[in-house]
């Protein structure tokens, strides 16, 4: 065998071996790093970042965009505690149509770059309650839904996340309590081509409605007939103690027999005694 | 070139690309408005990140080039993977008249340790777009949960927020509780394959309704063999989501809350073939 045949032994040898996934190699060890200063701890950052003031919206239309970014920034970062606070100050805004026309086009800017943005401003637009803020959730909903992109799970990725900004969208519309808003919301519950934002249509209606038996009887009207089981989805909403869930809870499962799951399935037996989790701590916040 | 050296240089280019370290492909200089907000609650605290990379067994060869030389910059993937852990170990509420489930559960089923969820695994990052994250079973040593650069980069999902983050680690964590006490959840990647029953999607699992406190903290593990004390990876996920969403700490943002909120929702409401899950929340526009 000549030298060149002896080579070509060795690195199909070495290559077969570089694919077997055998012994993992040795993974390297050293804690990661930072530059930046350190903070002693968080605990210590709450007081000044709640006294954060929110800028107000009582603006002319020149500095709307400016001030509407600065109040999503505020916003997102307020937290539950402030939650009356955001909504006060959203109501009184109402009026500013250069506002809630700076908060849509934020919207439509953060919904190719930042979703979790784009979800804040159509939160702060649904909850203005204002025509421009209607104009803009309406034609939202009505766009198309991407059918290229990213394929993962089985899900188009672009797809999934304009139908959850139109899933906000639509409680924002169904918010407004307008006979006009609410024929979209029911336009939404039968003919969108997304689940996401059919079943919260349905339960943006039914909410909106205060759960009444009228708002239920004009669901059944719209609903699709393999989607009925929606109408009677268990919300967990979060003023609402234990005993009352569970009790709608169970309600819920005996009218629905047919929802059982059936017995898990085993796949293979091997003898395990558990153990309790794991009790390292980490550091006290 | 004969056809030798041609193979020769094949098989030396199959061991170089074997060989070198996997390179990011996943952007690295932006991060979604959550994550900044979540982020500013509790700015470079090394003790805590000091404290995660082991807890989640993270190592330099897996996160290198994903800012682990740069580990307090949030537009970073590591930073941001210890951003999603720093909302699970501290941004519950622990309400048991409340919540659905404690931090003790979800942080068994995140971190490393060999426990009653799970065996020992480790946390890598993957620039694989295919999938969100993925649980991998190994023969010798940990088992693996991969994270897609999907849950890191806010160009490319909606899920690249903390909370949709530290819920694919309860949901690929609780692929390794199947493994752990051998249930069968289907042959698509871990779960049912659909669209299948009430399950618009390709991989489905069922949900296992309970009520709230029928699980001690801490009990999120258990089972009686049977559908009444069970949990399929989707509807773990959902429940941290709404745990997150509803019953915060109150530092948490709300741009994490909204965002775990509408997560939860989507996947409730098509992700169970004897659906829909719970709705978490009110529709209140805020």
């Amino acid at each position: 065998m000549g030298l060149r045949h002896f080579a070509i032994a060795w690195l199909l040898t070495a290559s077969s071996l570089a694919q077997d996934p055998g012994e993992p190699p040795a993974r390297k060890k050293g804690p990661p790093r930072s530059t930046e200063p350190a903070v002693p701890r968080p605990s210590d950052l709450d007081k000044a970042r709640l006294e954060s003031k929110p800028p107000s919206l009582a603006v002319a239309a020149a500095r709307a965009a400016e001030v509407a970014r600065v109040f999503i920034d505020w916003a997102g970062a307020s937290n539950v505690g402030q939650r009356e606070q955001v909504r006060q100050l959203i109501a009184e805004a109402r009026g500013n149509t250069s506002v809630a026309a700076a908060f849509c086009d934020e919207a439509s800017r953060a919904a190719e770059s930042d979703h979790s943005r784009a979800l804040l401003a159509l939160s702060i637009l649904g909850e203005m309650r204002s025509p421009v803020g209607e104009e803009c959730l309406r034609k939202l909903l009505h766009q198309p839904l991407p059918e290229k992109g990213t394929l993962a799970d089985g899900e188009i990725v672009e797809q999934t996340a304009l139908a959850m900004l139109q899933a906000k969208a639509v409680d924002g519309l169904a918010y407004l309590r307008t006979a006009r808003a609410d024929q979209e919301v029911l336009w939404a519950v039968t003919k969108h081509p997304s689940r996401i934002v059919r079943a919260e249509a349905i339960e943006a209606y039914l909410w909106n409605h205060t759960d009444s038996p009228e708002a239920r009887a004009t669901l059944q009207k719209h609903v699709r007939p393999d989607e009925a089981i929606f109408l009677d989805r268990i919300r967990r909403e979060p003023e609402e103690k234990a005993e009352s869930f569970n009790r709608r809870l169970a309600a819920f499962l005996k009218a629905h027999p047919e929802l059982a799951p059936p017995p898990p399935p085993r796949a293979y037996r091997k003898k395990r005694s558990p153990l309790p989790p794991g009790d390292d701590k980490p550091p006290v916040r | 070139m004969t056809r030798s050296r041609k193979l020769v240089l094949v098989l030396l280019a199959a061991l170089a690309t074997k060989a070198a370290p996997a390179q990011a492909i996943c952007n690295q200089s932006r991060a979604s408005q959550a994550d900044r907000d979540l982020w500013n609650t509790h700015g470079c605290w090394e003790a805590f990140f000091l404290w995660q990379y082991q807890a989640y067994d993270m190592s330099e060869s897996d996160w290198g080039g994903r800012g682990w030389d740069d580990a307090c910059n949030v537009n970073k993937e590591y930073p941001k993977h210890w951003n999603a852990a720093y909302l699970l170990t501290y941004g519950l509420q622990d309400n048991l008249s409340f919540s659905f489930h404690g931090t003790a559960d979800y942080r068994g089923t995140a971190e490393r340790w060999d426990n009653a969820y799970h065996d020992d695994l480790y946390h890598t990052a993957t620039d694989d777009t295919s999938i969100f994250g993925r649980w991998t079973y190994h023969f010798f040593g940990s088992n693996e949960v991969a994270t897609s650069c999907l849950l890191y980069d806010p160009n490319l999902s909606a899920n690249a927020n903390p909370g949709s983050r530290a819920g694919d680690y309860e949901h690929e964590g609780w692929h390794g509780w199947m493994d752990e006490y051998d249930w069968d959840n289907g042959s698509c990647g871990g779960h049912r394959c659909g669209p299948v029953g009430n399950c618009a999607a390709s991989s489905c699992d069922y949900f296992y309704f309970h009520g709230i406190g029928a699980y001690a903290f801490g009990a999120m593990w258990e089972n009686d063999g049977t559908a009444n004390r069970f949990h399929s990876p989707n509807q773990v996920q959902v429940e941290f989501l709404c745990d997150v969403a509803d019953f915060p700490q109150g530092w948490v943002p709300n741009s994490v809350r909204l965002a775990a909120q509408a997560d939860a929702n989507q996947r409730a409401s098509r992700r169970f073939i004897n659906g829909p899950g719970y709705t978490c929340g009110s529709p209140r526009p805020w």
